[in-house]
């Protein structure tokens, strides 16, 4: 079952076309990877998916159903998770509430308050610390933790390697493939290759604001793959 | 002196029950609403005119129920638009809304001033440290405290007061999660006006009513805001407090620099700290 589609999005920051026909699909338990160099418009697919830039043409499917409509919250309500580049934790709110702010859909499953301090211990350590208080590694840990909270059938993370330890990262993708075995899609923003090629077993490639090439590792040219991310 | 540090809290309740408002509409939206002052002073009337036929308890809640209802339509039609435009640009707008409330309130109620009457069951003094202090005063110092407790209850352990205290520091990041942050703010803005209404009867009768009542007291209001930290209730808190005593025992031993001295103290607390007590915006 295809969770998110793109059809032939253009999406305009105020005037400036940043998305210039954008497809890709995402089914469930699928990894799916993103990928494209700096300013080529793949956080823009996020915000346009969250209604921060506004369509111009084409649409968004959500389970097969257009989604005219899109707002901030509409993801989230659909069973979509984001992480947001920069991981997006609220300061004033401890480590505990960071997560149950995640819990706002009230969606049902596996992922309890319980079982994310399970996955990361370090974030019951730390329960009643401010967010920001957290290292960057840690921060990572909670926004992936908060997103999870929400029991998505889709995971879109932008850029979640950004700033880690290569430590951190091998287990990220550790923890992302498992994730995708256990059946929930993953859309994986990076330009990290190493977490890539370990996560995706299929790739978009964005240039200029479209999609230039896709597949899996093997049927994407090795030149074409290169010419678009960065190394 | 102990009569006068609980007129310091008196004064200073009024000024928490106004500021914690503009607290909560500048959290979510943003926006430094320059017309609760006028809401204030529309609240002080409407419980007015059913206090002056005897209904005094029955005035304060058609108050707060009017005010909220008028924040509430405030958020759809004014402050959720403003999101867009500039601060100037919404203390313009505000500022208009003001002007427009104070004719509405001056073609309806008048320019003359009016006395507002103690409810018959909070008339009366008690005897504290040997002089009499009025019961209706000690009955602001409940209702304020009331207030701040219940707030800081609401927004610690409810599931709502999350969402409120996430979407005042990010309101992208906490929509993000499945939020209508539209929404939220129709509660927490119809909650800052209900309690400018509430502040506007519970001040009444230690006020003259007037058109321009609100004015005066806005201005002590905004000094707790910027004093305790833009966006922090409990910085308002105490900030209230402080600026009560001040104004209080400024007009006793200091009369002749009373009205400065809030000025002076915003100043010197901006310079040392530019976010205020507990703030962290500038």
């Amino acid at each position: 079952m295809t969770l998110l589609s793109f059809h032939d999005v253009h999406a305009l920051y105020g005037q400036a076309r940043i998305l210039n026909g954008v497809s890709f699909e995402i089914a469930a338990g699928e990894r799916v990877a993103l990928v494209g160099r700096n300013g080529v418009g793949k956080t823009t697919v996020v915000n346009t998916l969250c209604g921060v830039t506004r369509i111009e043409r084409g649409h968004v499917e959500i389970r097969g159903e257009e989604v005219r409509d899109l707002r901030r919250y509409t993801a989230a309500k659909n069973g979509i998770s984001v992480v947001l580049q920069g991981r997006g934790i609220i300061g004033n709110l401890t480590v505990e509430e960071n997560l149950l702010l995640g819990t706002a859909t009230r969606r049902r499953g596996p992922w309890t308050l319980e079982s994310i301090k399970a996955l990361f211990p370090i974030l019951e350590e730390r329960k009643a610390s401010p967010g920001l208080a957290l290292s960057g590694g840690q921060q990572q840990m909670l926004a992936i933790g908060r997103a999870l909270m929400a029991n998505p059938d889709l995971l879109i993370l932008d850029e979640p390697s950004e700033g880690l330890a290569p430590v951190i990262v091998d287990e990220l993708a550790d923890l992302l493939v498992r994730l995708g075995d256990q059946g929930m899609g993953i859309l994986l923003i990076e330009q990290s290759v190493g977490l890539i090629r370990r996560v995706a077993e299929r790739f978009y490639v964005l240039s200029k604001g479209a999609v230039a090439a896709s597949g899996s590792l093997a049927e994407i040219q090795a030149e074409d793959f290169h010419k678009h991310i960065t190394i | 002196m102990a009569i006068q540090l609980l007129n310091g809290i008196v004064y200073g309740g009024l000024l928490y029950l106004l500021a914690v408002g503009l607290v909560l509409i500048f959290g979510l939206r943003e926006v430094v609403n320059f017309a609760h002052g006028a809401l204030f002073m529309l609240g002080s009337y409407i419980g007015f005119t059913l206090a002056a036929a005897g209904h005094w308890w029955l005035g304060l809640l058609v108050s707060v129920v009017a005010m909220a209802a008028v924040g509430c339509l405030l958020d759809v039609l004014v402050f959720r638009s403003l999101r867009k435009h500039d601060h100037i640009v919404t203390v313009l707008i505000t500022f208009g809304l003001l002007l427009i409330l104070e004719t509405v309130v001056t073609v309806t109620w008048g320019k003359a001033y009016l006395s507002y009457p103690v409810p018959k069951l909070l008339d009366g003094t008690v005897t504290i440290a040997g002089s009499p202090f009025p019961i209706y005063r000690l009955f602001i110092i409940v209702v304020s405290l009331l207030v701040a407790g219940g707030l800081a209850a609401w927004l610690r352990y409810t599931r709502m007061g999350l969402y409120v205290r996430a979407a005042s520091t990010n309101a992208h990041v906490t929509s993000i999660q499945g939020i209508d942050v539209d929404r939220l703010s129709l509660v927490v803005v119809g909650l800052g006006t209900a309690l400018a209404g509430l502040s506007g009867v519970v001040a009444g009768p230690l006020l003259t009513l007037s058109p321009t009542m609100g004015n005066y007291i806005l201005i002590d209001s905004f000094i707790v805001v910027v004093i305790g930290g833009l966006g922090s209730f409990a910085g308002a808190f105490f900030a209230a407090l402080l600026i009560g005593q001040i104004h209080n025992l400024g007009a006793i031993y200091l009369p002749w620099a009373a009205t400065m001295l809030p000025f002076l103290l915003m100043i010197g607390i901006l310079i040392w700290r530019p976010t205020g007590f507990a703030g962290s915006r500038t």
